[in-house]
């Protein structure tokens, strides 16, 4: 299956919510510490042995930790910078006229960036400035900033079928879900004893959130009853970077994590490991699942490389 | 075809290998992963100017070019639109139920046409930014640490030159490595990853005065963020706790309860929920301040540190053994490099440094020590930690085993049962911490006041010769460099006031790689006379090199103002600052009243450098050599500059004409072994070196990258050699 290998550190991958060969890649030198970024948007091959085809690079002055695909045009990207700053890309542009817009709000470094998937003309960033930002593509300054957090907040997702509803995952060991009518977040979950990492909302079922922790461990969480956790996944034997609901199955999720592993969970059932993934030579720090085919799964990691293959083969096999 | 073109564009957009060039620390996770990139610089490029001397230097991360990326289109692309503002003062002004209307206002139906929209007004691309100094060295160090510890085969520190890390820079890697070193040490304790993280700061020289906001412990801020908002109960808000419920009542009337989810939410927990949260947490609380109760405030125990790397050590696992970069923080865990406290935390540094003046021991010990909740426990503790650890750390149990534990466990039991360390221990430790602080601080002064002094040889046999100056020019000019410093040495011993043997003296270690004697001895030439230009030029240059961007645009002003020709250009009172564009300007215009002055296009070069502008640096260098096709040193400099802009190819051909003039000219040798390295010919780099070692093994450096090339080509075996500096083993098995 495809493999691209990036001239930096692997940090995020999505695939276009437009095109079934298409994937943007967010990458840092230096593992993110220090140094330049780069964003790839890449094509895959039509033949599994040919090469992917880089369709466009931006370099930035630090590091990509994110990159988000606009789901209203197939060609605009947004960037979470190392900067604090966000960033917004056109790859039907030459690169002179990118970026199309630098939005400098962020005090410290953007960690996440999620478009909203329901109303599709925002988005929000995550950052380490404890807050988390709204957005929309057509307004030089973020319509509002979400801060109450007490630590680094490194994720926020949009509730797939309520566009104005969606969770933040902090430092300070909570997730909070907020509704952006209300002033303050309508929920705290205090959802690990150490540091949440990422969090997404299930596909399905709109109550469902699963976070990923510092702990090693992946919960999942029902809203309407966040007390305890609806499950507690375990397997991964460092920190989980980030988890996502299969768009495709309603308890299918993917993760990748520290232990350099993506792993394939169905909650709902017993063993929920479905499927382990162990190609990364370095921390897995991104994963996607296409929406547009099912299965096919794109993985990067600090080894440099980006991985894309089809679940139950193996991301290695030529 | 577009798509063509935006290959290609993107392609060139990328600017190959700039990227990695780019920063300070480029190497650093390089280092981590040994994933350096084979365009990286290194900082020794760029020789100097003067007509002899050649320095390196490296450009100073400017922070105003940092702040480039995307200024370019603050404001620019929405004009302030009747609308929008006023959206954005509605919306400044809305609170509460007002959200709810700014938040639909913001989506006026279908979306307008954003991408017709944004190309309103090109944005005017600013090229990316590619800050930093070029960073070979310190990716290679890290690299050859890391790779240490698949041979173990011991690392040992080496010094790297000055980085020039600006202190966004520092900053970053501190409050990156700290936030991303809690990721990894997931269950590892705060202490732990402070040190982890101070071992990195402590080995790149990032101490205390980098400002920034710093680690935050991000767990115990949480809950004394609840303490605090459960304290303020009676304090109006509206997100005080039992606030919370009645907002969320009444917003969720007023928005017509859209959201059923939510709903239910609040049905099934309600005030009731949140009561039961707060209590939980509540109780979380209640033990960190429990914990706080000791003098120790970081909760973390020690023996996680070590755990770390006992986990570390346990984990068969190949992947882990082969990830260089759990090796290389694993292996910083150890102990083995200092943790020289650089945060001042409070209660934890002082155990540290006070356990480590009264007793001496390894710093590792030192910080176990630290972590102890309180001294009641410790005995216990330490026995089990004993246990654990044995197996793990042989340095640790050593040095464990010299101290004869029991006797000081017992010692020190006593010691706090008596009250050794007074009623309130931690005004005891913090003093003690104080003064080993301060310490450490005069210590740091003293190895900086310590630059440009002048070291001499010893044991000189020119010293009596009847004409040391003459001889050593002769030696020099012979390019017998070791020999020449000898004779020059001499020379400035007998007249200490001759400005002339300095600066040959500053030269001949320029040439030779020797950089700090090379400044001292120019220092000391511009102290016997302050208006010699060569003399000036070379501490312009020098200075530079050391990143003093300001001592190096005022030598280099100096140069122009002491010179009979320019010296109507520049003011009759030197200014009290200089900002290098305006210097650039001043010999941009002396270099427009005499063209073929080699040595203002040779300045000029210098200064492009400072301002990495390396095109332009390049143009400028490539002038004199017009003029001055003969100047090995300036050969060299364009090689460094080419190097720099990521040229390496390019570099190789202006070392080897620099050779071709001057065959003994070490530091070319040097930078040729570097420029082979940048591209990731790791094997012919380690003949430069040592071709350049052979001439002067007092080289340093040139030792380091060496034994950087070396751990790069996986050439472990020959490690020893260069550590013990055989150089007949590495001239055998490295023949040029």
């Amino acid at each position: 299956m495809p493999v691209f290998k990036t001239p930096f550190n692997g940090y995020s991958v999505k695939f276009s919510p437009f095109y079934e060969n298409r994937l943007a890649v967010a990458t840092a030198q230096n593992f993110g510490i220090l140094g330049n970024g780069r964003v790839h948007v890449l094509s895959l091959p039509p033949s599994p042995g040919a090469p992917v085809a880089e369709i466009a690079a931006y370099d930035t002055a630090d590091a990509v930790y994110d990159i988000a695909w606009s789901e209203s045009h197939d060609s605009i990207l947004v960037a979470a910078v190392a900067d604090g700053s966000v960033k917004v890309y056109d790859s039907n542009l030459p690169p002179a006229s990118n970026p199309l817009r630098s939005l400098h709000e962020h005090s410290r470094e953007v960690h996440s960036v999620d478009y909203n998937p329901t109303r599709r003309d925002s988005f929000l960033t995550a950052s380490w400035d404890d807050s988390v930002k709204l957005w929309t593509v057509d307004r030089p300054a973020s319509i509002r900033t979400f801060k109450e957090h007490a630590y680094c907040v490194y994720a926020a997702a949009w509730n797939p079928r309520h566009a104005d509803v969606f969770a933040s995952a902090s430092g300070d060991c909570t997730v909070r879900v907020w509704d952006v009518r209300e002033p303050g977040s309508t929920m705290i979950i205090p959802a690990h004893d150490f540091e949440v990492l990422y969090t997404d909302w299930n596909k399905y079922d709109d109550c469902i959130l699963a976070t990923a922790s510092v702990d090693k461990t992946i919960r999942v969480w029902d809203v309407r009853s966040f007390r305890v956790p609806v499950t507690v996944l375990n397997g991964h034997s460092y920190a989980v970077r980030k988890v996502k609901f299969s768009p495709h199955r309603g308890s299918l999720m993917v993760s990748c994590s520290y232990d350099m592993a993506v792993c394939l969970w169905d909650y709902m059932v017993e063993d929920a490991l479905i499927g382990r993934y162990d190609h990364h030579t370095e921390f897995a720090v991104g994963v996607d699942m296409s929406v547009l085919v099912e299965g096919l799964l794109a993985s990067t990691g600090w080894d440099e490389l980006v991985y894309v293959w089809q679940h139950g083969t193996d991301p290695r096999a030529p | 075809m577009a798509m063509r073109e935006l290959v290609s564009g993107g392609a060139a957009c990328a600017v190959p290998g700039s990227s990695s060039s780019s920063n300070p620390l480029a190497a650093l996770a390089n280092a981590f992963t040994g994933s350096s990139s084979k365009t990286q610089e290194r900082l020794k490029e760029v020789p100097v100017a003067t007509p002899t001397g050649p320095e390196q230097f490296f450009p100073q991360p400017d922070e105003h070019l940092r702040a480039l990326p995307g200024s370019e289109l603050d404001g620019a692309f929405l004009p302030p639109n009747a609308q929008g503002s006023a959206f954005m003062r509605t919306f400044r002004s809305a609170y509460q139920n007002d959200f709810s209307d700014a938040w639909d206002e913001v989506q006026p139906g279908p979306l307008p046409p954003v991408a017709a929209d944004m190309r309103v007004g090109p944005v005017p691309q600013s090229p990316p930014t590619l800050e930093g100094p070029p960073q070979r060295m310190l990716s290679g160090l890290l690299h050859s640490f890391v790779g240490s510890s698949h041979g173990g085969i011991p690392f040992r520190p080496a010094q790297l030159p000055m980085l020039g890390l600006s202190e966004g820079d520092k900053r970053c890697i501190r409050d990156r490595s700290t936030i991303m070193a809690r990721h990894f040490f997931a269950d590892k304790s705060e202490d732990f990853i402070n040190a982890q993280v101070n071992a990195l700061l402590h080995s790149l020289d990032i101490d205390s005065d980098v400002r920034g906001r710093g680690p935050l412990p991000g767990r115990f801020r949480e809950m004394e963020d609840y303490w605090n908002e459960s304290q303020g109960m009676m304090r109006p808000g509206p997100h005080v706790a039992d606030g919370w419920a009645n907002e969320f009542n009444q917003l969720r009337v007023n928005h017509g309860n859209p959201e059923s989810w939510a709903h239910s939410f609040e049905q099934q927990h309600g005030a009731n929920g949140w009561a039961s949260e707060f209590e939980q947490e509540h109780s979380q609380l209640m033990s960190t301040d429990r914990m706080r109760g000791t003098n120790v405030p970081n909760v973390a125990a020690m023996e996680q540190t070590r755990m770390l790397a006992h986990t570390l050590a346990q984990n068969n696992d190949p992947k882990f053994q082969n990830s260089k970069f759990l090796q290389f923080v694993s292996k910083m865990s150890r102990g083995e490099l200092i943790f020289d406290d650089n945060q001042v935390k409070p209660a934890s540094g002082d155990w540290a440094s006070e356990f480590q003046q009264q007793y001496n021991a390894g710093p590792s010990w030192a910080d176990e020590y630290v972590q102890h909740d309180g001294p009641d426990q410790w005995a216990s503790e330490f026995a089990t930690e004993r246990e654990q650890h044995r197996s793990v750390d042989d340095q640790w149990v050593n040095e464990f085993s010299k101290l004869n534990v029991n006797d000081w466990a017992d010692e020190f039991g006593q010691q706090v049962a008596e009250g050794a360390f007074g009623e309130s221990t931690g005004d005891d430790w913090a003093n003690a911490y104080e003064e080993y602080f301060n310490e450490q601080v005069a210590m740091k002064q003293r190895s900086d006041s310590s630059r440009g002094v002048y070291v001499f040889s010893d044991m000189n046999p020119y010293v009596g010769h009847p004409n040391p100056l003459k001889e050593g020019q002769e030696l020099f000019r012979k390019g017998l460099l070791s020999e020449a410093i000898l004779a020059l040495e001499a020379e400035v011993l007998k007249n200490p006031n001759n400005s002339e043997g300095w600066r040959l003296l500053g030269i001949a270690h320029a040439e030779n790689d020797d950089d700090q004697q090379a400044i001292a001895a120019m220092m000391k030439a511009e102290e016997a006379d302050p208006t010699n230009l060569e003399v000036l030029l070379a501490l312009g240059v020098s200075h530079t090199n050391e990143l003093e961007q300001a001592a190096a645009l005022r030598y280099l002003y100096g140069w122009l103002h002491h010179h009979p020709k320019y010296k109507a250009l520049t003011s009759l009172e030197t200014p009290e600052s200089f900002y290098h564009a305006d210097v650039a300007r001043l010999y941009n215009d002396a270099a427009e009243m005499s063209p073929e002055d080699a040595d203002v296009h040779i300045v000029l070069g210098v200064l492009y450098n400072l301002s990495r502008e390396y095109d332009r640096a390049i143009a400028s260098f490539q002038t004199a050599l017009k003029l001055k096709p003969h100047d090995y040193s300036l050969w060299n400099k364009l090689g460094a500059t080419q190097a720099n802009s990521v040229q390496s190819a390019d570099a190789i051909l202006a070392y080897q004409r620099a050779l071709d003039l001057k065959p003994n000219y070490v530091r070319a040798w040097a930078n040729m072994g570097i420029s082979y390295a940048n591209q990731g010919m790791y094997e012919d780099s380690i003949r430069y070196y040592v071709r350049a070692l052979a001439m002067n093994p007092k080289a340093d450096n040139a030792w380091q990258y060496l034994r950087i090339s070396l751990s790069s080509a996986s050439r472990q075996d020959m490690l020893e050699a260069c550590d013990s500096r055989n150089l007949d083993v590495l001239q055998k098995e490295f023949p040029l």
